[in-house]
């Protein structure tokens, strides 16, 4: 797996490693009780239908988490400035979600990246967009 | 009504409501929260999940589950329809948030507009809680993009 430890290492259109994270049922059920988020659209398929979902759904602030994890598993020297998502559909739990990301900018002077990121969901919709942008130390 | 008088009406709800602050919540920060936290979320790298790493803090979007106790402020204009969809979270990260600290968050409607596209006309009320730690520092900022369609 490519990882980047230096800022020189960074370059600009490089893509991030795609990764396929886990939504199962019981990963999400951990996260919805951490996060103090429980609601059963999440951590139940019958009622995420009755709500008119196909299945139970992963949280946005969740998917938001994945794509972090991701960044820092590419660049574990960095730290995330900020971190932008657009939820435009849904991810089903327990379902086969793919995340990616490319290096869209690259700020010199102040050691800085800028990504876009994306998650796709099983049947080819896009779920997730957004953007981050990184630092990295010296 | 139309669009004119749509627009018009949106221009005014934005010079009344922008940079209102209106809830006003506290915060304890916990290291198995935010382990969990960490974990479900698939991370990997020990600054967020190992209490002992010596920079051990939360994740980026950490906050983003601190939820405020009102959505809007009070007696704000009933605008587009419905409750509202989550449109999405912007977190800026400012400072590394620690087991143990207390975060006091104020929120504020930091934005209000609409977008034309496929879908019709849908208005943007953007919703933003910052949180400062016990010394004040600002810690996070979390913009919340509430979607509801245009009437």
């Amino acid at each position: 797996m490519v990882k980047i430890l230096k800022f020189d290492e960074v370059e600009l259109g490089d893509d991030l490693p795609t990764e396929t994270p886990d939504v199962s049922m019981a990963r999400v059920t951990n996260f919805c009780h951490s996060a103090k988020h429980v609601f059963e659209r999440f951590i139940d398929h019958e009622a995420a239908k009755k709500e008119g979902f196909p299945a139970a759904i992963v949280p946005g602030i969740m998917s938001q988490g994945l794509l972090a994890a991701m960044i820092h598993r590419w660049a574990p020297n960095s730290s995330i400035q900020s971190i932008d998502t657009v939820f435009r559909g849904s991810l089903l739990v327990d379902s086969h979600i793919t995340m990616t990301g490319a290096v869209t900018d690259i700020d010199d002077s102040t050691m800085s990246v800028e990504l876009d990121l994306a998650i796709t969901a099983e049947d080819g919709r896009t779920g997730v967009i957004g953007t981050a942008k990184l630092q990295f130390s010296a | 009504m139309d669009q004119a008088n749509s627009a018009q009406n949106l221009a005014s709800v934005r010079d009344d409501w922008v940079g209102v602050e209106f809830d006003w919540a506290t915060f304890e920060m916990n290291t198995d929260d935010m382990i969990a936290w960490a974990e479900a979320c698939g991370e990997t790298d020990p600054r967020f999940t190992d209490a002992e790493h010596p920079d051990f803090q939360a994740h980026p979007g950490f906050t983003t589950h601190c939820m405020s106790g009102r959505v809007l402020p009070e007696n704000f204009p009933q605008i587009g329809g419905g409750f509202g969809i989550d449109g999405g979270k912007k977190v800026d990260v400012h400072a590394p948030i620690r087991p143990g600290d207390t975060l006091n968050a104020t929120t504020t409607i930091a934005d209000i507009f609409d977008k034309t596209g496929r879908s019709g006309t849908m208005i943007f009320i953007v919703q933003r809680m910052e949180f400062r730690n016990d010394r004040s520092e600002l810690v996070s900022t979390v913009d919340w993009k509430m979607i509801k369609k245009a009437d």
